[in-house]
């Protein structure tokens, strides 16, 4: 595996490779066509759920090492190995200095301490991501698991995980991508693969599918990172959240806006009204949670966006790149077509912290966009929505960039000290959109490492509900610092963090009252009745069954 | 909305700092940067005109739009950074190829950026932190690329502003040179503008007073 081993000076090819993509322009359902580049498009690639045979060639890594290989998803001793593995490959790095403050040098402390780790490969070995850590640092620790995988593979079976003591090692292979998580958190192995395949949407958003594919099968050694230079930090975003605030990963959920449900319709509305050529899906957000979304009947009903694509999304236009001016850029939404760009305007609204994003087909329709936004803007002034927004959503008083949120106190139960709660009883033509609500974080989860602690708390119940071997449906668990109940119904999943004092009556007590409470709020908390562009006005909306935003089969 | 008269667009490579020099130019300070994503749209009243200002996503990962943000640009300002001899490189490689799309008698601004890294590595004084840089690319090379531009845009020397006046170096750190660096450029680009609309006034047709007929399929009973 040599580092240096491209050329310094992108080949003209490079650039082409994402320009073929795949445009969606004109394209009303994304199986039909192929995009000019001949590029796979709609359904999935057929080969890729299988592996590649052109493995990568773990040549310098002596047949001896691989010998105490573990079966896969056996619990197993490699730890050790792992760990001589990863120092041996110390000397080999020189004075590379670390970027982000961390050595990122196999042998350095700090690096070994994390307690996630988090890298993204190519199947020959080259280190595209790490969590921590300067990647180049890490080029023998990544041919390791290189090899790890392909000696797997040569006997046509697939590593999944490997269990060594309190460590996890968690591997995931999506076509010439193989991404690793090594971790000795509480996380399951299926947590920490919903995380890897996060990261690797995240990927697909900014490159799509097609494109790494296309760059992998014509130069098997590229170096990916050219291309995803700046993603890096949305990356680590993405996988520092999962520490801070699990609810949006672990529920496969949005977190909405607590907003009156007249103002919400009166948005909905509004975006419905304000169309442009080629647009799919209107969203309006403030600080990575969701106001309203509306989306085009014809381009995504059909195909029904899906709840990451749209928490990605939401995500995205969190960036600071999106804090000034108008920004108009591809992105790819994976559950819906891994192989295609859309096209999204973003813009902040009336220097409020409330994000607009309009997501559309067209390439060249940034002024009809622009223009769609300010009649937007102007709509929003005349309701008085931007004044309501700052005041419902209560901007300052949050630690997060502008986050709204409510305190738990709202809630009326002494004892309760904050929860996750995602509604199942939505309505049927609702079930598209998964949505979830949580009080803000207050004390003492406001530092660092009690938000980790219950972050982990709330990773380990649910592991334990929806363990596949032994699913539960309530637990109550007494920890160190609290104590939680978790229950799932067909109604709810709730997860509930309360004081440590608290006996099992009273924790039932806070329990019921908090259910009564949502109950009573819902319709704030909750988007009731998403909008669609091509329904009629929404006075029967209610009753339409057809209405709803990411209408399912 | 009015629309805009001309596009002006930045160009370059990945942190040559063109948002930062926008940003100097716009806000007046040096924030933190961040990586572009995409491109970012920008509406500056200048004179009589509206202009639309594009800053746009060095990475690779971008390029493919490149050639969308410069559609019918009046001004291109390629951006290098002058202790990154690969920066200038690139605009040559990566980037001039873009303007293809530009408006046939697009100007062009080469501006290497970050001077003040420059002048530092000159002193020997460069702080706790910044590593004192040596100067790598010579304003020299900038010139000979902009006339390597104009040749490959097939343009005369004569007719184009000379390259003394159209290479400039900059740091958007200490604002040294960035107001000149635009407002040379959005001043001419409003000659450019209103000769244009003097030259080609049967070709701008009034949309508003123009509007078809919507009833033309009313005779079709679907």
């Amino acid at each position: 595996m040599e580092a240096g081993g491209d050329a310094a000076a992108p080949a003209p090819g490079d650039a082409q490779d994402l320009e073929d993509t795949q445009d969606l322009e004109g394209t009303q359902f994304p199986s039909e066509e192929t995009g000019d580049g001949g590029v796979l498009s709609g359904p999935l690639d057929p080969g890729d759920g299988e592996l590649e045979e052109t493995g990568p060639k773990a040549e310098d890594e002596p047949p001896s090492r691989l010998s105490p290989l573990p079966q896969p998803e056996v619990p197993s001793s490699t730890c050790e190995h792992w760990n001589s593995a990863a120092s041996d490959s110390s000397p080999i790095h020189g004075p590379e200095s670390g970027c982000g403050g961390q050595g990122g040098d196999p042998s350095d402390e700090d690096w070994r301490n994390q307690r996630k780790h988090v890298f993204v490969l190519s199947e020959a070995g080259k280190p595209i991501y790490s969590r921590y850590g300067s990647v180049e640092a890490l080029s023998a620790t990544m041919g390791v698991m290189t090899a790890l995988v392909s000696f797997v593979q040569t006997a046509g079976d697939n590593i999944r995980a490997i269990y060594a003591e309190d460590h996890k090692l968690v591997f995931l292979q999506q076509g010439p991508l193989l991404l690793v998580a090594m971790s000795r958190t509480p996380q399951s192995a299926a947590q920490l693969r919903g995380e890897l395949l996060a990261v690797h949407a995240q990927i697909v958003s900014t490159l799509t599918r097609a494109s790494v594919a296309r760059i992998f099968a014509h130069k098997q050694n590229y170096d990916l990172r050219r291309l995803l230079a700046g993603s890096e930090r949305t990356l680590d975003r993405l996988l520092d959240n999962v520490e801070r605030d699990p609810g949006a990963l672990l529920l496969g959920a949005v977190r909405c806006v607590p907003l009156a449900r007249p103002l919400r319709d009166a948005l909905g509305t509004l975006l419905r009204r304000c169309t442009a050529p080629g647009l799919a899906l209107s969203v309006l957000a403030v600080g990575g949670r969701l106001i309203t979304a509306a989306q085009e009947r014809n381009v995504l009903a059909e195909c029904r966006l899906d709840p990451a694509d749209l928490q990605l999304l939401l995500d995205w236009v969190g960036a600071p790149a999106f804090a000034a001016g108008e920004a108009w850029a591809p992105v790819c939404l994976p559950r819906f077509n891994p192989d295609g760009f859309f096209y999204a305007y973003v813009a902040r609204l009336d220097s409020m912290p409330v994000c607009l994003l309009l997501l559309g087909t067209h390439r060249e329709a940034f002024h009809a966009m622009a223009a769609c936004r300010r009649l937007v803007e102007d709509g929003m002034r005349s309701l008085g929505a931007l004044r309501a927004l700052g005041e419902a959503a209560n901007f300052s008083s949050s630690q997060e960039a502008s986050a709204p949120a409510y305190s738990v106190q709202a809630v009326g139960a002494p004892g309760l000290r904050h929860f996750l709660y995602k509604p199942l009883d939505i309505p049927d033509h609702h079930r598209q959109l998964p949505q979830f609500t949580s009080p803000e974080l207050e004390a003492p989860y406001n530092r660092e490492e009690e938000r980790q602690r219950l972050s982990d708390l709330y990773h380990r119940l649910h592991a334990r509900l929806h363990s596949t071997s032994r699913p539960l449906r309530l637990i109550y668990h007494v920890a160190e610092k609290e104590t939680l109940l978790a229950w799932v119904t067909s109604k709810f999943e709730l997860y509930t963090c309360l004081s440590p004092l608290v006996t099992k009556a009273g924790a039932i007590l806070v329990v019921t009252k908090l259910l009564r409470w949502v109950k009573k709020e819902e319709d704030r908390l909750f988007i009731r009745c998403p909008p669609k562009y091509s329904t009629p006005p929404a006075s029967s909306a209610d009753q339409a069954p057809h209405n709803g935003l990411f209408t399912g089969l | 909305m009015r629309r805009p008269d001309a596009k002006v667009v930045l160009l370059g490579g990945a942190s040559v700092g063109k948002t930062s020099l926008l940003r100097r130019y716009t806000e007046r300070r040096f924030p933190d940067s961040v990586s572009t994503v995409g491109g970012a749209f920008y509406l500056k009243p200048w004179r009589s005109l509206h202009l639309s200002l594009w800053d746009t996503a060095g990475r690779e990962q971008f390029h493919g739009l490149g050639s969308m943000y410069c559609r019918g640009a009046a001004a291109v300002i390629l951006t290098y950074d002058v202790t990154h001899p690969q920066s200038l490189v690139e605009l040559e490689d990566r980037f001039l190829g873009l303007t293809d799309s530009a408006s046939k008698d697009c100007l062009f601004a080469i501006v290497g950026n970050k001077v003040d890294l420059m002048e530092q590595g000159r002193e020997g004084n460069g702080g706790p932190h910044a590593c004192p840089r040596s100067r790598e690319v010579l304003r020299e090379d900038a010139v000979a690329l902009y006339k390597k531009i104009l040749r490959y845009r097939m343009l005369d020397e004569k007719d184009m502003p000379p390259a003394e006046q159209m290479c400039f170096e900059t740091s958007a750190k200490t604002g040294y040179n960035v107001d000149l660096l635009f407002e040379t450029v959005f001043d001419m680009v409003v000659p450019m503008v209103l000769q244009h609309k003097a030259e080609e006034p049967v070709e701008t047709v009034d949309i508003t007073s123009q509007k078809p007929p919507k009833h033309t399929r009313s005779g079709c009973c679907t």
